[in-house]
């Protein structure tokens, strides 16, 4: 069964854990121990029965009531399996949320209708992360919806409100579907709610599942690109990569970078067979006719023609969770790179989408810059070939940001 | 229990025990015998051109069932393994969680150190626990073991920690996504022994596999791999229900994995 990985965003309190264990109990996932324990915790904390419990399991995060950290839950629907990526929406846990959310390949994001709820900046930065990180497809589930009496009238100003916002930092309207619920009492989750018949669209489910049914249209160029692991025999001779793009095959000759040293395919491996070409999502032993004495790890290959860029110095858009100082490096394809310099050239404030002109990094909101590496690197731009064009920032050894490529500047 | 396409479980799993042995300079992984951890040695081997590049660890506590000692045995020759025995002898003033929970992390201990492993792989997969869900793919243990579960590291795309206490290690899950009908689908399709005692005697089988003394066969009259396949789709019982430390006491699995329990 194939299984569609979808990240739950919003803020602390709208309901995210509690919407994946309502979920969960309505489609039959859940097995009866899970169940039963939830409810166990619940009534031992003098509450009434807590879906959330089946997903946060920390003793911690049920006394609290908050996620500490991210969790899956797989649910079965019609032909599909949803993986349910839940993440805390505390700010200071903004580093377990993009762990989370960056497996996720649409995510739905958690508004509460309730009165003084409602859209906060904590709801808009994790819509701002979630399209950094390359989700483009989104359902907002309006939340706590019998909190105001089903009202019409409250989903369609918040849909109202949020719209633009979404709009301006690059999701397509065709992409954003809106639907009503209420997690806790499980309206519209997976059945039709009998209480807002004003509401015409698809249910949750509904809603994610025809997302997933509209066929994607590749982005990419389709070139050969492959991002080596390292040597993985004694001998010597067999390099083992990941292909993240095009067709590796059997006799071609390939270039290795950033060193640009030309070599042929003599053997290809994949899974502990011999075979002619390896394809994208393969991890490839290959055996190459190149005595090379360059790093391995970290490096790319790709076809004589079309081949990436190699440069130390690209202009990045960053999300910053943490100060940047001096002392920062980058990882990238599994090798850390240290930063000569980030040359903030404008702040962007991730509740608005909007620049700021401060040229400063801030914690929680996004910058431009201009970003100097320690050595030269194969790179891409992110909306050419992603696994190129992003990379993870720290900053004297603590997470500091996520990073990805814009523009790519020539070296001579 | 849903059923997930294997070929991306398993390119998924290469990758990331590449990715170990690439990373760390002395890596390990622990070997109970059971489906997991011997699925997990297949993996390898695909990974590895036939081989397992590195020690697998067996923490022994001299009351593992007999079945499971000729198991070892058999398939350590077949395939070549560099087996560890670390001998963990139970005493008889240890019994339940405390065997799991200080007994074997004790031993364990003893072993990483005497060999400097820096890193170790283990086959825990998220939907056996809801604490084992919390996991990332590779997790810091600090010196004493301890898992520092509310401040993991950050780890996304293909991208995972090496930020670790240089006198700790780092756990390397790789089967992290795998469902338990996912891993006996793998077993049929590649043909993986499996230790005897999973299969149906006497209307008895079990389905997760501890020692004598913590482990009870569940009702079940599943003769085969395929047999075992079909019970999986129809059950509504928890995996692990046949382990007793895990019902001790509130929060227990939380706990032993705090302290350092596999």
């Amino acid at each position: 069964m194939i299984v569609r990985a979808i990240a739950l965003l919003g803020h602390k309190d709208h309901g995210k854990s509690t919407l994946i264990g309502s979920m969960l109990m309505q489609t039959g996932s859940a097995t009866q121990v899970r169940i039963n324990e939830a409810a166990a915790y619940s009534k031992k904390l003098h509450k009434s029965f807590e879906p959330a419990f089946i997903l946060d399991s920390f003793s911690e995060e049920r006394e609290q009531e908050m996620t500490y950290d991210t969790t899956r839950a797989q649910i079965k629907y019609k032909d599909l399996a949803f993986s349910l990526i839940d993440v805390p929406g505390h700010e200071e846990l903004i580093k377990n949320m993009i762990s989370g959310a960056s497996y996720g390949e649409l995510a739905i994001l958690l508004v509460s209708a309730k009165k003084d709820e409602g859209i906060m900046n904590q709801t808009k930065r994790h819509l701002f992360v979630a399209r950094m990180l390359g989700i483009d497809k989104l359902v907002v589930a309006v939340n706590k919806m019998d909190s105001v009496g089903y009202d019409e009238n409250r989903f369609e100003s918040i849909k109202s409100e949020l719209s633009e916002f979404i709009d301006r930092i690059g999701f397509e309207g065709k992409n954003v579907i809106f639907v009503p619920i209420s997690a806790y009492n499980g309206e519209n989750l997976v059945n039709r709610s009998t209480r807002m018949g004003w509401y015409r669209g698809d249910t949750l489910a509904d809603s994610v599942y025809n997302t997933f049914r509209t066929p994607t249209s590749n982005i990419g160029s389709g070139a050969l690109r492959i991002i080596v692991q390292g040597i993985i025999d004694q001998n010597n001779n067999i390099i083992a990569g990941k292909v993240i793009s095009g067709i590796l095959k059997k006799g071609e000759a390939i270039l290795l970078l950033p060193n640009r040293e030309t070599a042929t395919v003599k053997e290809i491996i994949v899974k502990g067979k011999k075979v002619n070409s390896a394809g994208v999502g393969e991890n490839a032993a290959m055996i190459i006719d190149s005595d090379t004495k360059g790093e391995l790890r970290g490096a790319v290959i790709s076809g004589l023609k079309d081949s990436p860029e190699i440069t130390d110095s690209v202009t990045a858009r960053i999300f910053v969770t943490n100060t940047i100082s001096n002392n920062s490096y980058i990882k990238f394809n599994g090798v850390d790179v240290k930063c000569l310099e980030i040359k903030v050239l404008d702040g962007i404030d991730t509740t608005t989408g909007k620049k700021t002109g401060r040229k400063t990094a801030e914690p929680l909101n996004a910058i431009d810059a201009r970003v100097t590496f320690g050595k030269k690197l194969p790179v891409e731009n992110y909306n050419v070939t992603k696994e190129l064009g992003r990379f993870v920032l720290y900053s004297n050894n603590v997470f500091a940001g996520i990073g990805m490529i814009t523009k790519i500047r020539q070296c001579i | 229990m849903i059923k997930q396409e294997l070929d991306v479980l398993e390119e998924r799993s290469i990758y990331i025990i590449r990715e170990a042995k690439m990373k760390f300079k002395n890596i390990a992984a622990l070997w109970s015998m059971g489906k997991d951890s011997t699925a997990m040695l297949a993996l390898t081997r695909k990974a590895f051109l036939g081989t397992v590049p590195f020690p697998v660890i067996h923490i022994d506590n001299g009351i593992d069932f007999p079945e499971t000692y000729k198991f070892r045995q058999d398939l350590a020759k077949e395939w070549n393994l560099d087996l560890i025995v670390a001998d963990s002898k139970i005493k008889p003033d240890i019994v339940g969680s405390a065997c799991c929970g200080k007994n074997k992390p004790e031993t364990l201990k003893k072993v990483m150190n005497e060999h400097g492993f820096d890193a170790l792989i283990v086959s825990i997969r998220r939907d056996e626990h809801g604490i084992r869900a919390k996991e990332r793919y590779m997790s810091p243990r600090d010196e004493n073991f301890t898992w520092d579960y509310k401040n993991q590291p950050a780890e996304l795309w293909d991208d995972y920690s090496s930020n670790m206490d240089k006198k700790g290690h780092i756990r390397v899950h790789p089967l992290l996504d795998w469902n338990e009908i996912d891993i006996w689908n793998y077993v049929r399709q590649e043909g993986i022994p499996v230790n005897p005692l999973y299969f149906s005697r006497d209307g008895h089988r079990y389905r997760s596999l501890g020692c004598t003394h913590c482990t009870v066969p569940l009702k079940s009259d599943a003769k085969s791999v395929d047999d075992i396949i079909k019970e999986l789709e129809t059950t509504a019982d928890e995996e692990r229900s046949g382990r007793s430390m895990d019902k001790e006491r509130e929060y227990v699995m939380q706990r032993l994995r705090s302290l350092g329990y596999m």
